[in-house]
């Protein structure tokens, strides 16, 4: 087995990590601003905090994929002193849509805080509360419900053709289509056309924080709520429209999260907590475990995409044609919009001329699917990177030199007319990557006893907001600096574990060469700071970094402006100084100078919308054994090629890529929440879910292309979405190449694996 | 059941019950929030604290097993203010994200070099074996435990 492992794994230190360069702070390896209270236990989740006089709620979930409640008996909870017991009777008929985020959005809305319809295992019938967690599960316990058991739908294709629908709206499916060039005439001209069908999996988002949320009544009629979320201003309308109450009533706090990766970012627990608050009149918190969190919160959709590519004889990219099914599982979420998110990406990878994208989300009797990390994006390139490799091994084309004679430019604009691809760095990362890693030898194909190992790789797209598409992208930010030249930065950010707040600092110190550790910046808060439409979209760096940066440049200005005018002779601001005639002044000196005599105060707020939304871009190299005899795979070596534009925080690109690659890892080979036929899950918690642990994890190369991004603050644009994109392809492609099979469901699981061999 | 034990170097005493997961005397009773609940089946690792110095999953364990044992969580590891060098080494090397697999991992990591003060990068690994991290790929977090032992053996010499 030695044999397996030429390289070692040896950890590096610290001291051996390539340095940051250029800036002040921009670039460097700055440690995190919270990262001292979470080594000493004091970064405060929000199932640490203390609530007094709350009443903690725990949901009442079907044990049936589908079924009716015919009768529910809560009498011998409600005997039990202090519980308080809603149920789906009391809840108000309001429908709504977890995945929309935006008033008007008009994503269609099928939920309810409680159903008398429970449409997966897990679905909320009942809250149960109690003045503590205890007593509201042993109360919970001794409910008993009278159900009536229906017929799931757990099959996607299923779901189109069930006899009956699965709710009321009886809507089978939600269609959407992307559509540009002449198809059917490229496909009528081709020299060849490839097809194939790649299935992806459906996933827990495992972040390790499970589900809680906190709200309370307040005065006026104001419902507070505390939730560690994505998208405030989306829990916002949401809540909003279950309570009936005006925005102005609703007030979100983001609180500290362990993780979301998409998972927190619907609305899942928050607008039940919210009206059962309302409702009681009572402070209420939900936490929840991770039971609850896999069964009840949201997944990665699963999805089939059919793809067929029509070439012509010089192995030129002609058309595209997709059928892709994504199952949305029992609520619609978000899925109609990851569908339409996957066929954003089929034009800005390869230069294509014409493209035909057809899917629809179905609705099945399994846990509802929603963000998770990629939107879409991890999904859609498994189904072209995997076919793409097929075909190059069917056709006898260099997988390498195919997509370097395909893959997009610097400059190209995206046929479809969505936003240009900006400084699309993507044939660099592959040729650079492909040299680092010693692609030439390692994709050679060696075989051994019962092991073969070989390589594969696999590229990737992802965006940098919503311009161009049809949401907006608006982001609100404060920059004040302070009466002794410390700088308060107000944003509606949402720090999810990625240093968020500490990239925003970086900037910020950048442009006014204030001290990090002089510089705040805030989480959200929509009674006190201003709009943001969420940390989402693999925006927060090229749009809110870039609104960042505007404003601090625009406060640096207003101070120096208001200097000048009040010692009437030319002033610069240097070095964090300003330089008054002849005399240096601290910013402190001058903001109390400016405010006392000049009136003013330094405090800039900026509105921003960007006009363009460039595409980041990934290569990732997997290096490869598989054991023929059992199907397990070790993934020996791995390369990760990003083109980032800038990194604003070296630590910090990194660790976003050593995290996506060990979701991705899982997605190839391990991860799966499959439903048997009666709609139960296969994992209820981590001991049938897994995920790769320390050892199991393979060295990790990073090689950044940081050539700078025009519209990103100092160059810089996404990375913690598409880190996770390519990985999953990448090990597929390099498992295919060693076997010599075209496996395309995924995850490659011993059994699978196995399989495929015995029918080569 | 009132049992006597230390947490922390200071002598405790709790009522409990059967019912009663040594995580929850932690966390709910002495307010050690440090002590995360990740999975509640032992599969995790973020509920990890030391018992007499070995790792153990909190919530598997009832509290009424604590009785007479020294219990070590990540509150008790920084003396007067000053970060332990593995706590130093976490915060150097960005082994922090989330954070909320951080406590166990550091008790993990604490525990392997209580035991060997040189030890491989294989063992590393292997030790942190049980505890998930979702968001760093473990990267940081095996060259923090590196960083730690050598820094723990540089001062030794
Ligand atoms: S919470 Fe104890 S191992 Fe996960
Ligand atoms: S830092 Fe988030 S789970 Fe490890």
């Amino acid at each position: 087995m030695s044999a397996l492992k030429e390289k070692e794994r040896t950890i590096q230190r610290p001291e051996e990590l390539a340095p940051g360069r250029d800036f002040r702070y921009i670039g460097q390896r700055i440690p995190r601003a919270d990262g001292p209270d979470k080594v000493t236990g004091r970064y405060d989740y929000l199932a640490d905090g203390r609530y007094d006089k709350a009443l903690v709620g725990v949901v009442l979930f079907s044990p049936h994929a589908h079924a009716k409640v015919r009768s529910i008996d809560c009498s011998r909870a409600l005997a039990m002193p202090g519980v308080r017991v809603l149920t789906w009777e009391d809840a108000p008929d309001v429908l709504y849509n977890s995945g929309e985020w935006f008033p008007g959005q008009n994503d269609h809305p099928d939920e309810r805080v409680l159903t008398g319809h429970a449409r997966h295992v897990g679905d909320r019938i009942a809250l149960v509360l109690a003045p503590d967690e205890r007593t509201a599960r042993i109360a919970r316990g001794r409910i008993v419900v009278d159900y009536e058991v229906l017929l799931p739908v757990v099959d996607p294709e299923g779901a189109r053709e069930a006899p009956e629908a699965l709710h009321e709206d009886g809507i089978r499916e939600f269609p959407g289509t992307i559509a540009f060039g002449d198809v059917e005439g490229a496909f009528a001209s081709a020299a060849h056309v490839e097809e194939d069908v790649i299935v992806t999996p459906r996933i827990h988002h495992a972040a390790m924080e499970p589900h809680a949320v906190f709200a309370a009544p307040r005065p006026e009629g104001v419902l507070e709520l505390h939730t560690p979320c994505q998208i405030l201003f989306g829990i916002q309308q949401t809540v909003a429209k279950v309570l009936n109450l005006p925005f102005s009533k609703v007030r979100i706090i983001k609180v500290p999260m362990g993780g979301s990766f998409g998972g927190k970012q619907e609305a899942v627990f928050e607008p039940l907590c919210a009206w059962a608050a309302m409702t009681l009149h009572r402070p209420v918190l939900i936490v929840t475990n991770r039971e609850e969190s896999i069964a009840a919160t949201r997944v990665r959709a699963a999805a089939v995409g059919r793809v067929s590519t029509a070439l012509d004889a010089d192995g030129k990219l002609l058309a595209r044609r997709f059928d892709v099914t994504v199952d949305a599982g029992a609520y619609l979420s978000g899925a109609r919009k990851v569908l339409m998110a996957m066929g954003k990406k089929t034009s800005r990878l390869y230069r294509i001329p014409a493209v035909e994208f057809a899917g629809r989300a179905v609705r099945t009797s399994t846990t509802p699917s929603g963000a998770c990390r990629g939107y879409g994006s991890p999904q859609i390139h498994a189904i072209t990177e995997i076919h793409t490799d097929l075909l190059c091994r069917r056709l006898g084309y260099d997988p390498v030199d195919f997509r370097l004679a395909n893959l997009v430019h610097p400059g190209d604009s995206d046929p479809s007319g969505a936003s240009d691809l900006g400084n699309a760095r993507i044939i660099e990362c592959l040729t650079r990557g492909a040299e680092r890693f010693g692609w030439d030898h390692r994709s050679k194909v060696l075989s051994w006893g019962r092991w073969r190992r070989s390589a594969g790789f696999a590229c990737c797209t992802h965006g940098n907001g919503y311009a161009g598409t049809i949401y907006h992208d608006v982001t609100e930010v404060s920059v004040r600096i302070m009466e002794d030249g410390s700088v308060v930065v107000r944003t509606s950010l949402h720090e999810l574990g990625n240093g968020t707040l500490t990239a925003v600092a970086q900037i910020v110190g950048e442009v006014l060469s204030v001290p990090l550790d002089r510089i705040v910046v805030t989480e959200g808060d929509t009674q006190f700071t201003g709009y943001d439409i969420g940390c989402q979209a693999s925006r927060v760096i090229y749009v809110c970094g870039e609104s960042a940066r505007l404003c601090a440049e625009q406060a640096k200005e207003l101070l120096r402006s208001e200097a000048e005018k009040l010692w009437g002779c030319p002033t610069t601001y240097e070095n964090g100084e300003l330089l008054v005639g002849g005399r240096r002044l601290s910013l402190g000196e001058a903001v109390r100078a400016v405010e006392t005599k000049g009136g003013t105060s330094v405090d800039v707020h900026l509105t921003y919308s960007p006009d363009r939304n460039p595409g980041s871009y990934g290569v990732h190299f997997a290096d490869i054994t598989v054991d023929t005899c059992t199907g397990l795979v070790t993934v020996n070596d791995f390369l990760a090629v990003h083109d980032v534009g800038q990194a604003i925080n070296r630590n910090f690109v990194e660790g976003q890529i050593y995290g996506g690659i060990q979701m991705g890892l899982g997605m190839a080979l391990t991860e799966e929440l499959a439903f048997d036929a009666k709609g139960r899950p296969s994992a209820r918690n981590f001991d049938k879910y897994h995920m790769f642990n320390a050892p199991e994890m393979p060295p990790i190369d990073v090689l950044l292309i940081e050539k700078g991004e025009p519209g990103g603050p100092y160059g810089a644009k996404s990375i913690g979405e598409i880190a996770t994109v390519p990985t999953a392809p990448a090990v597929v492609n390099a498992v295919n190449r060693a076997l010599g099979t075209e496996m395309t469901c995924l995850p490659l699981t011993p059994a699978r694996i196995v399989e495929a061999l015995a029918a080569l | 059941m009132k049992i006597e034990f230390v947490v922390n170097g200071e002598s405790c005493a709790a009522e409990v019950d059967s019912a009663m997961r040594l995580i929850d005397l932690l966390r709910e009773e002495l307010r050690l929030t440090s002590v995360k609940e990740g999975c509640g089946a032992g599969e995790c690792g973020a509920c990890t604290v030391l018992v007499d110095g070995e790792p153990v999953c909190s919530c598997l364990v009832p509290a009424v097993q604590a009785r007479g044992r020294d219990i070590l969580t990540v509150e008790g590891l920084a003396k007067d203010g000053q970060l332990s060098v593995l706590q130093q080494a976490f915060l150097d090397c960005d082994a922090v994200q989330c954070g909320f697999c951080t406590a166990g991992m550091i008790l993990t990591a604490h525990a392997l070099l209580m035991k060997k003060d040189n030890p491989t990068d294989e063992d590393i690994r292997t030790a942190l074996a049980g505890n998930i991290c979702r968001c760093t790929g473990y990267v940081p977090i095996e060259r923090a435990v590196r960083a730690a032992a050598d820094r723990i053996r540089a001062a030794r010499s």
